[in-house]
């Protein structure tokens, strides 16, 4: 399992924000964007369903309860290349909250704009964004204000239009890429002009707390956590 | 100045006043212009705007027409489109426009593909025609789309940004079979909201071309007066469009019961309650009178 350097985790205590190169590759990318795909193809004609009712969103499908579908989803949750990251700065005492088996259509506006996802009152809440196919820049790429998840950042400003963000930074990467960010910073994902959607996985974590543990939460996969470390970070045990 | 920038008005169906029937607006059914004048003028509203109901063809507007030309620079109309004509929308557009005091035209669909991971081509989709012309003759779109279509908009309006665009009632897109009417004869929609369509709309504030309405509370509402469960809302479309680009209407004349024309007035007030007075002035008339440029005398 992989671990931050010193230069990696001053990184991200200064930026709140990291990003991993290559961080699956081969076999294993190989057969993630295979399992994408088809989770995808399954679920597609339901989330067509739900735009026109207009209970689910079009500007992003979400493959759901992937955790269920197939165990190489679950192995993504506690995958070594970034999971001792995300220890490191939890120090050690991580949750997962849920897992986002995202495509991103083409579109002319971002379907989020620039946010925070949790104020400073919430514990440390961290995602890693796997790329599952090479993301351009403007194909939906990530895009975050590296400082702005520090207290003193002040209030969210609203910007039109979105790349004129005051120091922002793009995240195009290859398949296989992840970017690992800090919650409390500005964040976007990136217009997607390019004629491919974007495919990417995002999973979200926060530092243990009493108030998020739901240990029913994952209960539907209790038989593949088995090892003390997965029953903690799937939250299936209250302390 | 107050404007109420979306009602309607309609008369008893006659041969001098030809529309369509329905529940909610029955043959002997009317709600009368001058009704609604005597709202506003009770409850200080200057202008609003006479959106069409009661048939697309041209002869169904003829309450509205009589209605703009009678009561001059006290309103403007919206129009509808027959969709056997939308491929070919342009003498209808004009001969409505003519006649003067419309400057625009209601869609309820935009007609591209509903699955978003397809190409768009805007040139495909069926009222594209309409877009290309309100881009040529300079006629707003006023815009009540459904779910479905809710995701090929912003490539619409990517490809048309000098095109007005105004959305209707609160930005919301309803879903398939959402429509209902409550025992007060209102609309009913049944939607989450904030809508899911959300994401597919709320970055269309990046284009200076779109302006929102809010309006139809009661409609989304899972309470009564103020709604209170859609201040977010609200605010989250402020934070957005900004006061500029808001339009407070009430939906004449499905209001007048429930919960009454002069308490729709306050509801900005209530829903919105740290508006600074520029804002406030902004929402309740001089963004739409700027938007739809409403002329300056009454």
């Amino acid at each position: 399992m992989k671990r931050p350097t010193d230069v990696e985790r001053q990184e991200w205590e200064d930026n709140g924000v990291l990003f991993l190169e290559s961080a699956i590759v081969g076999e294993e990318l190989t057969r993630l964007q295979a399992l994408f795909d088809r989770s995808a193809a399954e679920a597609k004609e339901d989330w067509l369903a739900g735009i026109a009712k207009g209970t689910k969103p079009a500007a992003h499908f979400d493959i759901p309860n992937p955790l269920e579908k197939d165990d190489f989803f679950i192995d993504l949750i506690d995958h070594p290349s970034w999971y001792g990251y995300l220890m490191d700065f939890s120090d050690e005492d991580l949750i997962l909250l849920g897992p986002q088996v995202r495509t991103l259509p083409v579109l002319p506006i971002s379907y989020v704009g620039w946010h925070p996802d949790v104020p400073h009152t919430t514990p440390l809440h961290m995602k890693a964004q796997i790329y599952v196919e090479d993301v351009p820049a403007n194909g939906g790429a990530f895009g975050y204000v590296p400082g702005s998840h520090k207290p003193d950042a002040g209030a969210c400003p609203v910007v039109r239009p979105l790349d004129t963000m005051p120091g922002h930074k793009v995240y195009p990467g290859k398949a296989g890429d992840v970017v690992l960010f800090n919650s409390y910073g500005w964040h976007t994902s990136m217009v997607n002009t390019s004629i491919n959607p974007r495919k990417s996985i995002i999973l979200i974590y926060e530092k243990w707390s009493k108030d998020r543990v739901a240990t029913d939460r994952y209960v539907g996969i209790a038989d593949k956590c088995t090892t003390p470390d997965r029953r903690r970070l799937f939250s299936l045990d209250a302390r | 100045m107050i404007v109420d920038a979306h009602v309607h008005v309609f008369a008893k169906k006659t041969t001098e006043f030809p529309r369509t029937v329905s529940p909610q607006y029955p043959e002997d059914g009317e709600a009368p212009v001058e009704l609604l004048l005597e709202q506003m003028e009770s409850n200080g509203v200057d202008q609003a705007v006479l959106t069409q109901i009661g048939g697309p063809e041209l002869e169904h507007h003829t309450y509205l027409q009589h209605c703009l030309k009678t009561y001059p620079n006290r309103f403007l109309g919206i129009g509808l489109i027959p969709k056997e004509k939308w491929h070919a929308p342009e003498d209808h557009m004009d001969r409505l426009a003519e006649s003067g005091g419309i400057v625009g035209f209601r869609l309820f669909e935009v007609g591209g593909p509903i699955d978003p991971l397809v190409p768009m081509d805007v040139t495909t989709f069926s009222t594209y025609p309409i877009w290309k012309y309100a881009a040529e003759k300079d006629y707003v779109i006023w815009l009540y789309s459904c779910a479905r279509d809710a995701h090929q908009i912003p490539f619409l309006v990517q490809a048309f940004p000098n095109v007005r665009v105004v959305f209707n009632h609160l930005m919301v897109c309803p879903g398939e079979n959402a429509f209902a009417h409550d025992d007060k004869g209102r609309p009913r929609i049944q939607t989450p909201m904030p809508p899911l369509t959300r994401y597919s709309m709320l970055g269309l504030h990046e284009f200076p071309n779109v302006a929102v309405k809010l309006a139809g509370q009661y409609a989304f509402s899972q309470e009564d007066w103020p709604y209170n469960d859609l201040e977010r809302w609200h605010k989250t479309l402020l934070g957005k469009f900004g006061a500029e680009r808001l339009m407070w209407a009430t939906d004449f004349p499905w209001i007048l019961e429930d919960p009454g024309y002069g308490k729709l007035v306050k509801v900005i007030d209530a829903l919105l309650p740290d508006l600074d007075s520029e804002q406030r002035d902004l929402i309740m008339g001089e963004a739409a009178r700027r938007f739809l440029r409403f002329p300056e005398t009454v």
